[in-house]
């Protein structure tokens, strides 16, 4: 059953996607049944699974990490929160005019990255107070790759967030025996649309906390200005997906940044590492 | 520029263990079993509930909630919200009767009256509310396992929850997936109340958690000094997170475990040792957070023998001789100087109980999740990241001032806020933007 309704009936359209599917249950086979699921899945997986392997192999290990990345996703729920607030009065934006989508793109990545600062001014104080309690307990301070996987831990948050309130929030449909494909882009399922722009967006958001946090610590001009930026170029290539067909051009363009942001952190942390064991062994 | 040829050995590093690999076990330790109980219910809910949501005729289950009003979709919202204070004002006032009778019966020595009553309770639970669950799963997804067999599988799984709720030969993870079972159960059913009556019940139940823990005659505050002042367990049934690895009865075994229904408090680490250095240091205000690789190592280096050898009523004392090698692989790792101080011991040992949280605890935050999650997932993330969250600060609380604390009103009040705030504000922004494709 396709479903090509406009945004605004799109909730009533998802609930009576999920309402028919499980009415159908009894009578539909068991493979229909589980081929569905298997699709549902398999979008939770594109979207999350890079992250799901980074918690898995190196958050889980260290619950301190797993607290950070729990208190990031509250933050960037309480920050998206009070921008949903401050934008109620001006909802619904009409899809077909480029300039309101625009502001408000700007107005929220401003308003993100500026949380980030007051973030990274929260991780210093954790810092510090982690650094005053190991000389109590005549520890070591935290070493910098402690650092780089708190900063790890705290991006992650913020992409796991994103993928969950952008994505996976609305997969449930997903889960049925149908699909739904919008408008502007009638050649990919919805889906599987959000789905991989979830995906760019965690990794963007997940390396973009490490890059930010060694610029800030360093006080690298560079870094500091290529973490806003990318977020911004990245937030502004969504909005190719309002032009009709425009999405064909705006995700491999998402993924490319996605990728600009994974290269970059790469050579960041590499290059600190060698630094930091160089200056380490020659002490 | 191109990576060098020898990647940076960080074998320095890894030799040398770091503060944030231990911190913070106890934590976590609390908040997944409450994870995933929320999950299951969830799950469990979502999958169950959308035949009975599309037929609006079926009437919700007569329980002590619907006592005074039962909501129906054709009256005003101000007709509802009357109706589900006056339910909630009932419901509340049994559960403060039920406590009291509770305390009383405590009071006055009847613990195995309260025991056997606990272990009905208990098995009433897992079989005839599971099993009405397990038929409806069975019928929703239509496996096919005949009746006789269910039953058998039933009785078999109510019989050993039942058996290992009260046994502290039970292995503990044993022990923890029932408490959570039993949880989950009693939340399934609970979130079956109409919706007003849910969110006023849920805050009211918060008030009265503050009230009864806090407040110098509160039920649950007069319970927990007589527990205490016994030297006994707390006559409820509470979730210990105690470290999984533990076989053996570490703490002594609870002597009067009682049902209760508002069980609602949560008990902090006593007199946790917080000292990896050889003197106590008061100013330290982190137990939770340097006693866990004390714990773990001390837990699994005991020997049998010494822990019965040195059991009196409240504490498994262990002797820390200074020629045991047994016990010295902790003296080794940690440079504790174990012979002069055997009051940081005494102390070290207490803190293996544990974090415990009361099952009214994961019943109540699971209900709310779960309505919740009969609106929308985004929902059901909102609500469980405040729930969460509110569980953190109520552990940092408990840290900091380490008496029975009510795990409720914060986790409840941040819950209810979210969700409200979710459903009215950020449900229209977030669609809006991204069934436009447009994310940021």
């Amino acid at each position: 059953m396709r479903c090509r309704l406009d945004s605004l009936s799109l909730i009533v359209c998802l609930h009576l996607l999920s309402i028919d599917g499980d009415d159908d249950k009894g009578e539909r086979s068991q493979i229909g049944d589980t081929m569905t699921v298997a699709a549902g899945v398999g979008y939770v997986l594109i979207a999350l699974g890079p992250a799901l392997s980074l918690f898995a192999s190196v958050i889980a290990k260290k619950p301190f990490l797993i607290l950070t990345l729990l208190s990031s996703t509250l933050f960037w729920l309480i920050s998206l929160i009070i921008l949903a607030g401050a934008w109620r009065a001006f909802l619904p934006v009409k899809s077909t005019e480029l300039w309101p989508y625009s502001i408000l793109i700007l107005t929220s990545v401003g308003f993100q990255e500026g949380i980030r600062i007051g973030f990274w001014r929260l991780f210093k104080k954790m810092e510090d107070m982690l650094n005053a309690f190991a000389d109590r307990v005549s520890k070591p301070r935290l070493f910098l790759t402690d650092k780089m996987q708190l900063a790890l831990a705290g991006g992650l948050g913020h992409g796991l967030a994103h993928a969950v309130f952008f994505c996976l929030s609305l997969l449930t449909p997903a889960f049925g025996p149908a699909t739904f494909y919008v408008d502007k882009c009638p050649s990919i399922p919805f889906f599987l649309i959000s789905a991989i722009i979830a995906l760019g967006f965690v990794i963007i958001h997940t390396f973009s906390m490490v890059i930010a946090f060694n610029g800030y610590t360093e006080g690298k001009r560079k870094d500091q200005i290529f973490v806003p930026f990318a977020h911004l170029i990245a937030a502004l290539i969504t909005l190719i997906n309002l032009v009709p067909g425009g999405c064909n051009i705006g995700l491999p363009l998402l993924c490319i940044m996605a990728g600009t942001t994974l290269y970059y952190s790469w050579q960041l942390v590499w290059r600190r590492l060698t630094e930091h064991q160089t200056t380490r062994s020659s002490d | 520029m191109p990576p060098p040829d020898d990647p940076p050995s960080t074998t320095t590093a890894a030799t040398k263990t770091s503060i944030i690999d231990s911190l913070g076990v106890e934590i976590v330790g609390v908040m997944s079993p409450v994870s995933i109980c929320m999950l299951l219910v969830v799950l469990i809910l979502t999958s169950l509930s959308s035949p009975s949501t599309t037929s609006s005729t079926s009437p919700p289950p007569v329980t002590a909630a619907t006592l005074i009003y039962v909501e129906s979709d054709s009256d005003s919202p101000s007709h509802k919200l009357l109706g589900a204070v006056l339910d909630a004002a009932a419901f509340v006032a049994l559960i403060a009767a039920a406590t009291f009778v509770l305390v009383l019966l405590y009071y006055y020595n009847f613990t195995s009256f309260l025991k056997n009553y606990l272990r009905f309770s208990v098995f009433f639970v897992l079989f005839s509310m599971g099993g009405s669950i397990m038929a409806s799963l069975l019928q929703h997804f239509s496996i096919p396992l005949d009746a006789p067999t269910s039953f058998i599988l039933l009785f078999n799984f109510a019989i050993l929850g039942v058996l290992s709720v009260f046994s502290p030969a039970v292995p503990i993870l044993l022990r923890q997936s029932y408490m959570v079972s039993v949880a989950v159960i009693v939340a399934v059913w609970f979130a079956r109340l109409p919706e007003w009556t849910t969110w006023v019940l849920l805050i009211a139940l918060a008030l009265y958690d503050l009230a009864a823990v806090l407040c110098p005659h509160g039920p649950l505050r007069i319970l927990v000094e007589l527990a205490s002042s016994r030297d006994e367990e707390l006559p409820a049934l509470v979730y210990e997170a105690r470290p999984a690895d533990s076989s053996h009865p570490v703490s002594p075994p609870a002597s009067t475990p009682v049902a209760s229904l508002g069980s609602v408090e949560m008990q902090p680490v006593s007199e946790a040792s917080n000292s990896n250095s050889s003197s106590v240091d008061e100013e330290e205000r982190s137990p939770l957070v340097s006693s866990p690789p004390v714990v773990r190592e001390n837990l699994s280096n005991f020997n049998h023998e010494q822990v019965r050898e040195s059991n009196n009523s409240n504490h498994a004392v262990v002797e820390m001789e200074t020629g045991e090698s047994e016990t010295l692989p902790l003296v080794e790792r940690e440079g504790f100087r174990s012979s002069s101080n055997s009051d940081s011991e005494f102390e070290m040992f207490d803190s293996t109980r544990g974090i415990r949280l009361g099952l009214g605890d994961f019943v109540f935050y699971s209900v709310l999740v779960g309505r919740a999650a009969m609106y929308d997932l985004m929902t059901v993330y909102a609500c469980y990241l405040a729930i969460i969250s509110g569980l953190g600060c109520t552990l940092i609380l408990l840290s900091v001032f380490r008496h029975a604390l009510p795990a409720l009103p914060i986790s409840i009040t941040l819950g209810v806020i979210f969700y409200f705030l979710t459903r009215l504000l950020m449900e229209p922004f977030v669609v809006g933007a991204s069934t436009n494709l447009v994310m940021f």
